[in-house]
Protein backbone atom coordinates (compact mmCIF):
# COMPACT_ATOMS: atom_id res chain seq x y z
CA UNK A 1 0.00 0.00 0.00
CA UNK A 2 2.72 2.26 1.08
CA UNK A 3 4.90 1.29 -2.12
CA UNK A 4 1.70 2.11 -4.15
CA UNK A 5 0.92 5.49 -3.02
CA UNK A 6 4.61 6.67 -3.23
CA UNK A 7 4.96 4.46 -6.86
CA UNK A 8 1.49 7.17 -7.62
CA UNK A 9 3.15 10.46 -6.15
CA UNK A 10 6.49 9.45 -7.53
CA UNK A 11 4.15 9.04 -11.23
CA UNK A 12 2.36 12.23 -10.82
CA UNK A 13 5.30 14.23 -10.38
CA UNK A 14 6.64 12.69 -13.65
CA UNK A 15 4.08 13.29 -15.66
CA UNK A 16 3.98 16.80 -14.49
CA UNK A 17 7.42 17.21 -15.10
CA UNK A 18 6.82 15.65 -18.70
CA UNK A 19 4.24 17.81 -19.17
CA UNK A 20 5.76 20.75 -18.13
CA UNK A 21 8.61 19.86 -20.68
CA UNK A 22 7.22 18.93 -23.75
CA UNK A 23 7.17 22.04 -25.91
CA UNK A 24 4.27 21.48 -27.29
CA UNK A 25 0.73 22.94 -26.35
CA UNK A 26 -2.61 21.59 -27.00
CA UNK A 27 -4.89 24.12 -28.84
CA UNK A 28 -7.36 25.54 -26.71
CA UNK A 29 -10.35 24.30 -28.64
CA UNK A 30 -8.89 20.97 -27.16
CA UNK A 31 -9.14 22.45 -23.59
CA UNK A 32 -12.46 21.15 -23.44
CA UNK A 33 -12.03 17.26 -24.38
CA UNK A 34 -8.93 17.02 -22.35
CA UNK A 35 -11.05 18.10 -19.46
CA UNK A 36 -13.49 16.09 -19.30
CA UNK A 37 -10.77 13.42 -20.10
CA UNK A 38 -9.08 14.44 -16.80
CA UNK A 39 -12.26 14.40 -15.26
CA UNK A 40 -12.84 10.32 -16.20
CA UNK A 41 -9.44 10.03 -15.46
CA UNK A 42 -9.66 11.16 -12.05
CA UNK A 43 -12.90 9.19 -11.58
CA UNK A 44 -11.03 5.97 -13.04
CA UNK A 45 -8.32 6.53 -10.22
CA UNK A 46 -10.64 7.03 -7.63
CA UNK A 47 -12.53 3.69 -8.33
CA UNK A 48 -9.49 2.07 -8.55
CA UNK A 49 -8.35 3.23 -4.89
CA UNK A 50 -11.82 2.17 -4.14
CA UNK A 51 -11.58 -0.99 -5.21
CA UNK A 52 -8.12 -1.98 -3.62
CA UNK A 53 -10.03 -0.73 -0.06
CA UNK A 54 -12.60 -3.05 -0.79
CA UNK A 55 -10.05 -5.36 -1.93
CA UNK A 56 -11.36 -6.72 -5.48
CA UNK A 57 -8.62 -4.67 -7.34
CA UNK A 58 -8.52 -5.98 -11.10
CA UNK A 59 -5.37 -4.74 -12.39
CA UNK A 60 -6.89 -4.85 -16.32
CA UNK A 61 -10.37 -3.73 -15.52
CA UNK A 62 -8.44 -0.56 -13.51
CA UNK A 63 -5.86 0.15 -17.09
CA UNK A 64 -8.72 -0.33 -19.69
CA UNK A 65 -11.19 1.64 -17.62
CA UNK A 66 -8.47 4.71 -16.76
CA UNK A 67 -8.13 4.91 -20.38
CA UNK A 68 -11.34 3.86 -22.38
CA UNK A 69 -12.75 6.39 -19.98
CA UNK A 70 -10.50 8.88 -20.66
CA UNK A 71 -11.04 8.56 -24.32
CA UNK A 72 -14.59 7.72 -24.49
CA UNK A 73 -15.29 11.06 -22.62
CA UNK A 74 -13.17 13.54 -24.94
CA UNK A 75 -14.58 11.76 -27.52
CA UNK A 76 -18.25 12.20 -26.60
CA UNK A 77 -17.71 15.67 -25.91
CA UNK A 78 -16.46 16.02 -29.19
CA UNK A 79 -19.40 14.61 -30.65
CA UNK A 80 -21.39 16.71 -28.26
CA UNK A 81 -20.21 19.61 -29.93
CA UNK A 82 -20.64 18.56 -33.48
CA UNK A 83 -24.04 17.62 -32.53
CA UNK A 84 -24.85 20.85 -31.04
CA UNK A 85 -26.05 18.97 -27.63
CA UNK A 86 -24.15 20.07 -24.68
CA UNK A 87 -22.53 16.39 -23.88
CA UNK A 88 -20.08 17.79 -22.41
CA UNK A 89 -22.14 19.38 -19.11
CA UNK A 90 -23.41 15.52 -18.94
CA UNK A 91 -20.02 14.08 -18.77
CA UNK A 92 -18.55 16.57 -15.74
CA UNK A 93 -21.93 16.18 -14.00
CA UNK A 94 -21.91 12.30 -14.46
CA UNK A 95 -17.91 12.00 -13.80
CA UNK A 96 -18.17 15.18 -10.71
CA UNK A 97 -21.08 12.39 -9.12
CA UNK A 98 -18.91 9.60 -9.07
CA UNK A 99 -15.75 11.01 -8.28
CA UNK A 100 -17.97 12.15 -5.10
CA UNK A 101 -19.43 9.13 -4.39
CA UNK A 102 -16.07 7.33 -4.55
CA UNK A 103 -14.52 10.15 -2.59
CA UNK A 104 -17.19 9.09 0.07
CA UNK A 105 -16.89 5.32 0.12
CA UNK A 106 -12.92 5.93 0.46
CA UNK A 107 -13.18 8.62 3.34
CA UNK A 108 -15.88 5.82 5.13
CA UNK A 109 -13.31 3.19 4.52
CA UNK A 110 -10.51 5.15 5.84
CA UNK A 111 -12.89 5.51 8.95
CA UNK A 112 -13.58 2.37 9.49
CA UNK A 113 -9.95 1.53 10.34
CA UNK B 1 4.34 -5.96 -9.37
CA UNK B 2 2.02 -5.38 -12.35
CA UNK B 3 -0.22 -3.84 -10.51
CA UNK B 4 2.28 -0.57 -9.15
CA UNK B 5 3.39 -0.78 -13.07
CA UNK B 6 -0.57 0.00 -13.85
CA UNK B 7 -0.45 2.59 -11.24
CA UNK B 8 2.77 4.46 -12.12
CA UNK B 9 1.32 4.35 -15.74
CA UNK B 10 -1.73 5.62 -15.47
CA UNK B 11 -0.08 8.22 -12.53
CA UNK B 12 2.36 9.50 -14.84
CA UNK B 13 -0.60 9.79 -18.03
CA UNK B 14 -2.98 11.24 -15.52
CA UNK B 15 0.14 13.96 -14.58
CA UNK B 16 0.78 14.78 -18.28
CA UNK B 17 -2.99 15.53 -18.69
CA UNK B 18 -3.27 17.28 -15.62
CA UNK B 19 -0.08 20.14 -16.61
CA UNK B 20 -1.12 20.01 -19.91
CA UNK B 21 -4.94 21.12 -19.26
CA UNK B 22 -3.12 23.84 -16.54
CA UNK B 23 -0.76 25.32 -19.35
CA UNK B 24 -3.58 25.38 -22.16
CA UNK B 25 -6.08 27.28 -19.05
CA UNK B 26 -2.78 29.66 -18.15
CA UNK B 27 -2.18 30.03 -21.96
CA UNK B 28 -5.83 31.49 -22.28
CA UNK B 29 -5.95 33.78 -19.19
CA UNK B 30 -2.39 35.04 -20.29
CA UNK B 31 -3.51 35.64 -23.24
CA UNK B 32 -7.44 36.43 -22.63
CA UNK B 33 -9.12 33.54 -25.18
CA UNK B 34 -11.60 31.70 -23.10
CA UNK B 35 -12.83 28.95 -24.47
CA UNK B 36 -16.18 29.91 -25.85
CA UNK B 37 -14.17 32.38 -27.77
CA UNK B 38 -15.24 30.58 -31.01
CA UNK B 39 -19.19 31.12 -30.02
CA UNK B 40 -18.59 34.70 -29.45
CA UNK B 41 -17.18 35.21 -32.72
CA UNK B 42 -20.13 33.58 -34.11
CA UNK B 43 -22.34 35.65 -32.95
CA UNK B 44 -20.23 38.42 -33.43
CA UNK B 45 -19.50 37.53 -36.83
CA UNK B 46 -23.60 36.93 -37.03
CA UNK B 47 -24.67 40.95 -36.12
CA UNK B 48 -21.62 41.65 -38.49
CA UNK B 49 -22.72 40.34 -41.03
CA UNK B 50 -26.83 41.38 -40.38
CA UNK B 51 -25.20 45.26 -40.12
CA UNK B 52 -23.73 44.46 -43.46
CA UNK B 53 -26.25 43.48 -45.69
CA UNK B 54 -28.07 46.50 -43.79
CA UNK B 55 -25.41 48.87 -44.93
CA UNK B 56 -25.69 47.17 -48.52
CA UNK B 57 -29.21 47.42 -49.07
CA UNK B 58 -28.24 50.95 -47.51
CA UNK B 59 -25.82 51.79 -50.33
CA UNK B 60 -27.98 50.43 -53.05
CA UNK B 61 -31.06 52.80 -51.89
CA UNK B 62 -28.78 56.03 -51.59
CA UNK B 63 -26.75 54.39 -55.11
CA UNK B 64 -30.43 54.82 -56.65
CA UNK B 65 -31.36 58.05 -54.92
CA UNK B 66 -28.50 59.55 -56.48
CA UNK B 67 -28.79 58.06 -60.10
CA UNK B 68 -32.74 59.78 -59.71
CA UNK B 69 -30.77 63.70 -58.66
CA UNK B 70 -28.46 62.53 -61.48
CA UNK B 71 -31.15 62.05 -63.92
CA UNK B 72 -33.22 65.08 -62.44
CA UNK B 73 -30.21 67.35 -63.22
CA UNK B 74 -29.23 66.11 -66.61
CA UNK B 75 -33.21 67.05 -67.33
CA UNK B 76 -33.51 69.99 -65.67
CA UNK B 77 -30.32 70.72 -67.63
CA UNK B 78 -32.12 69.70 -70.55
CA UNK B 79 -34.90 71.96 -69.98
CA UNK B 80 -32.42 75.00 -69.29
CA UNK B 81 -30.56 74.26 -72.58
CA UNK B 82 -34.35 74.62 -74.23
CA UNK B 83 -35.06 77.21 -72.82
CA UNK B 84 -31.89 79.34 -73.45
CA UNK B 85 -32.13 78.06 -77.24
CA UNK B 86 -35.68 79.88 -77.23
CA UNK B 87 -34.99 82.56 -76.27
CA UNK B 88 -31.66 82.80 -78.09
CA UNK B 89 -34.12 82.61 -80.95
CA UNK B 90 -36.73 85.15 -79.82
CA UNK B 91 -33.62 87.34 -78.64
CA UNK B 92 -32.15 87.43 -82.11
CA UNK B 93 -29.04 86.40 -81.32
CA UNK B 94 -29.62 82.90 -83.12
CA UNK B 95 -29.11 82.82 -87.43
CA UNK B 96 -33.01 81.92 -88.36
CA UNK B 97 -34.22 80.41 -92.04
CA UNK B 98 -37.45 80.04 -93.79
CA UNK B 99 -39.39 81.66 -96.03
CA UNK B 100 -40.06 85.39 -96.64
CA UNK B 101 -39.43 88.47 -98.74
CA UNK B 102 -36.49 90.01 -100.14
CA UNK B 103 -36.97 94.16 -100.29
CA UNK B 104 -33.86 95.76 -102.10
CA UNK B 105 -34.31 99.72 -101.98
CA UNK B 106 -32.22 101.87 -104.24
CA UNK B 107 -31.33 105.46 -105.01
CA UNK B 108 -32.08 106.72 -108.68
CA UNK B 109 -28.75 107.75 -109.60
CA UNK B 110 -28.82 111.80 -110.54
CA UNK B 111 -30.68 112.55 -107.97
CA UNK B 112 -28.92 114.26 -105.12
CA UNK B 113 -32.57 115.02 -103.88
CA UNK B 114 -34.03 112.35 -103.85
CA UNK B 115 -31.82 109.63 -101.63
CA UNK B 116 -33.06 106.84 -99.22
CA UNK B 117 -33.45 108.44 -95.57
CA UNK B 118 -33.18 106.34 -92.28
CA UNK B 119 -36.92 107.16 -91.94
CA UNK B 120 -37.73 105.62 -95.37
CA UNK B 121 -35.97 102.33 -93.98
CA UNK B 122 -38.13 102.65 -90.94
CA UNK B 123 -41.45 102.76 -92.82
CA UNK B 124 -40.11 99.89 -94.69
CA UNK B 125 -39.47 98.13 -90.93
CA UNK B 126 -42.50 99.25 -89.64
CA UNK B 127 -44.35 97.64 -92.33
CA UNK B 128 -42.78 94.44 -92.44
CA UNK B 129 -43.16 94.47 -88.87
CA UNK B 130 -47.06 95.17 -88.91
CA UNK B 131 -47.39 92.18 -91.22
CA UNK B 132 -45.53 90.07 -89.43
CA UNK B 133 -42.40 89.59 -89.94
CA UNK B 134 -40.44 87.23 -87.26
CA UNK B 135 -36.74 87.86 -88.44
CA UNK B 136 -35.34 91.55 -90.25
CA UNK B 137 -32.33 92.15 -91.52
CA UNK B 138 -30.96 95.51 -93.57
CA UNK B 139 -27.20 94.55 -95.23
CA UNK B 140 -26.70 91.74 -92.71
CA UNK B 141 -27.37 93.51 -89.81
CA UNK B 142 -29.94 91.78 -88.12
CA UNK B 143 -32.44 93.98 -86.65
CA UNK B 144 -32.98 93.35 -82.54
CA UNK B 145 -35.15 95.01 -79.82
CA UNK B 146 -32.39 97.33 -79.28
CA UNK B 147 -31.17 98.14 -82.66
CA UNK B 148 -31.64 101.41 -84.38
CA UNK B 149 -31.56 102.62 -87.84
CA UNK B 150 -30.71 106.37 -87.91
CA UNK B 151 -28.63 108.77 -90.44
CA UNK B 152 -25.36 109.61 -88.92
CA UNK B 153 -23.23 111.91 -91.50
CA UNK B 154 -23.57 110.68 -94.92
CA UNK B 155 -24.68 107.17 -94.00
CA UNK B 156 -27.79 105.26 -92.30
CA UNK B 157 -26.49 102.82 -89.75
CA UNK B 158 -27.81 99.84 -88.43
CA UNK B 159 -26.45 98.41 -85.38
CA UNK B 160 -24.03 101.00 -85.13
CA UNK B 161 -22.79 99.64 -88.40
CA UNK B 162 -22.70 101.87 -90.87
CA UNK B 163 -25.24 100.64 -94.21
CA UNK B 164 -25.06 101.65 -97.78
CA UNK B 165 -27.06 101.79 -100.83
CA UNK B 166 -28.56 99.35 -102.31
CA UNK B 167 -30.32 98.10 -99.02
CA UNK B 168 -31.46 94.64 -99.11
CA UNK B 169 -34.21 94.26 -96.05
CA UNK B 170 -34.75 90.19 -95.28
CA UNK B 171 -37.58 89.64 -93.68
CA UNK B 172 -38.95 85.88 -92.81
CA UNK B 173 -42.82 85.37 -92.42
CA UNK B 174 -45.55 85.31 -94.78
CA UNK B 175 -44.66 86.23 -97.89
CA UNK B 176 -47.41 86.81 -99.45
CA UNK B 177 -48.88 88.86 -96.73
CA UNK B 178 -45.75 91.24 -96.12
CA UNK B 179 -45.33 91.79 -100.29
CA UNK B 180 -49.46 92.85 -100.24
CA UNK B 181 -48.48 94.88 -96.87
CA UNK B 182 -45.66 96.84 -98.52
CA UNK B 183 -47.19 97.01 -102.26
CA UNK B 184 -50.76 98.07 -101.47
CA UNK B 185 -52.56 101.43 -102.86
CA UNK B 186 -50.86 104.36 -101.27
CA UNK B 187 -48.82 101.97 -99.22
CA UNK B 188 -44.73 102.34 -98.57
CA UNK B 189 -43.67 101.22 -101.92
CA UNK B 190 -46.12 103.54 -104.28
CA UNK B 191 -45.07 106.30 -102.10
CA UNK B 192 -40.82 106.01 -102.38
CA UNK B 193 -41.53 105.33 -105.81
CA UNK B 194 -43.21 108.57 -105.71
CA UNK B 195 -40.35 109.89 -104.67
CA UNK B 196 -37.69 108.83 -106.99
CA UNK B 197 -36.59 105.72 -105.26
CA UNK B 198 -36.17 102.12 -107.07
CA UNK B 199 -37.90 99.44 -104.82
CA UNK B 200 -38.69 96.04 -105.31
CA UNK B 201 -40.16 93.45 -103.45
CA UNK B 202 -39.30 89.38 -104.30
CA UNK B 203 -40.76 86.88 -102.19
CA UNK B 204 -38.23 84.22 -101.56
CA UNK B 205 -38.54 80.10 -100.50
CA UNK B 206 -35.45 79.94 -98.60
CA UNK B 207 -33.81 82.80 -96.82
CA UNK B 208 -31.47 82.81 -94.01
CA UNK B 209 -30.94 85.94 -91.54
CA UNK B 210 -27.23 85.98 -89.83
CA UNK B 211 -28.12 86.21 -85.56
CA UNK B 212 -27.02 89.84 -83.98
CA UNK B 213 -23.32 90.33 -83.60
CA UNK B 214 -22.83 92.73 -81.21
CA UNK B 215 -22.21 93.12 -77.45
CA UNK B 216 -25.42 91.86 -75.58
CA UNK B 217 -24.23 92.66 -72.01
CA UNK B 218 -26.80 95.70 -70.42
CA UNK B 219 -24.20 98.27 -68.43
CA UNK B 220 -27.85 100.25 -66.70
CA UNK B 221 -29.91 98.10 -66.81
CA UNK B 222 -30.95 95.61 -64.34
CA UNK B 223 -33.44 92.75 -63.28
CA UNK B 224 -35.92 94.72 -60.88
Amino acid sequence: MRLGISLAILGLVAGAFIGLRVPLVLPAAYAKYLSVAILAALDSVFGGIRAAMEDHFDNTIFLTGFFSNAILAGTLAFIGERLGVELYTAAVVAFGVRIFQNLAIIRRHLLKK
Amino acid sequence: MSRYLSITAVALVLGVMVVQQFRITGYQSAHGTPADRAQELTVELKQLEKERADLAAEVEDLERKLAQARMGYSQAAEALRTEITKLRLLAGLEPVRGKGVEVVVVPRQGTGVFTVRDEDLLRIVNELRGAGAEALAINGQRLIATSEIRTSGAHITVNLIPVAAPYRILAIGNPEYMKNTLEMRGGVVETLREWGIDIAVFTREDLTIPGYQGKTSFEYARTS
